[in-house]
């Protein structure tokens, strides 16, 4: 039987899991924030390219609003999964070397579900840039996304409320 | 509105150290120190009954209901 701390736990097991995902995490946010501030520079600068005497771009560089509303789309989807891996292995730390049942972790489970809700409405945003710029951009609202967060959002409310009973048998003499 | 907790002077009545009420009634010193510091959010009955058989007093020796500081008396 799996044994719920120390070593070789699944909470030992999902944290080596977790830090595997946030590099991986963080190398494509890291991308895509550089996407995102290269993108809008593309054109002005093909068009300096071709001022240039003797210089000339092979191929097809043309980038429009719809990539940049696109990587716009990935780099919520990414900062907001950046955000809850953080939060869920400081949530581990503390189940690892104590007591999850803090106030903190309480906490911490509120912003993950706070920040999974920004994460789907951005997608209203995106839909918003999408029809300015006329762009064809897939970012359907998801219904089990919702069901997900209030779940979250339940076990914080639970955390909050174990916190609370922890504290008061730590203070029964 | 709260119970405050007066172990210390039951204490210095008895002439007793917190360490060795400790000992007697088998609560750690820190527990104790909790329930003397008035951090205590409970308290068992039996640990009640024990701090009451080794100080050979009464739970509302230990144990005051105050109303914003002003102690309740029976007669109020």
């Amino acid at each position: 039987m799996i044994r719920a701390i120390g070593k070789g736990s699944l909470a030992s097991i999902l944290a080596v899991g977790l830090h595997i995902v946030r590099v991986i995490v963080w190398i494509a946010f890291a991308g895509l924030s550089a996407a995102l501030i290269a993108i809008p520079l593309i054109p002005p600068f093909a068009e300096w390219v071709a001022h240039v005497d003797g210089a000339s771009i092979e191929g097809d560089i043309g980038v429009d609003a719809g990539d940049f509303v696109e990587v716009l789309r990935h780099f919520i989807s990414f900062g907001v999964a950046l955000y809850v891996v953080e939060r869920l292995l400081e949530l581990l730390k503390t189940l690892r070397f104590g007591s999850p049942f803090v106030k903190e972790n309480a906490r911490r489970f509120r912003n993950v579900g706070v920040a999974l809700l920004i994460g789907e409405l951005s997608k209203i945003a995106i839909w918003i840039l999408a029809a300015i710029f006329d762009a064809d951009v897939d970012a359907d609202l998801d219904f089990m996304a919702f069901v997900s967060i209030a779940a979250v959002l339940v076990l914080a409310e639970v955390f909050r409320e174990g916190a609370r009973m922890k504290e008061e048998q730590d203070l029964t003499v | 509105m709260s119970i405050s907790v007066k172990l210390d002077r039951v204490l210095l009545d008895r002439g007793m150290s917190l360490t060795e009420l400790s000992e007697r009634v088998g609560v750690t010193i820190a527990n104790l120190s909790i329930l003397k510091t008035g951090k205590a959010k409970a308290i068992r009955f039996s640990t009640l009954e024990a701090i009451c058989k080794e100080l050979n007093c009464q739970p509302g020796d230990i144990l005051f209901f105050e109303d914003d500081g002003r102690p309740i008396r029976h007669d109020d």
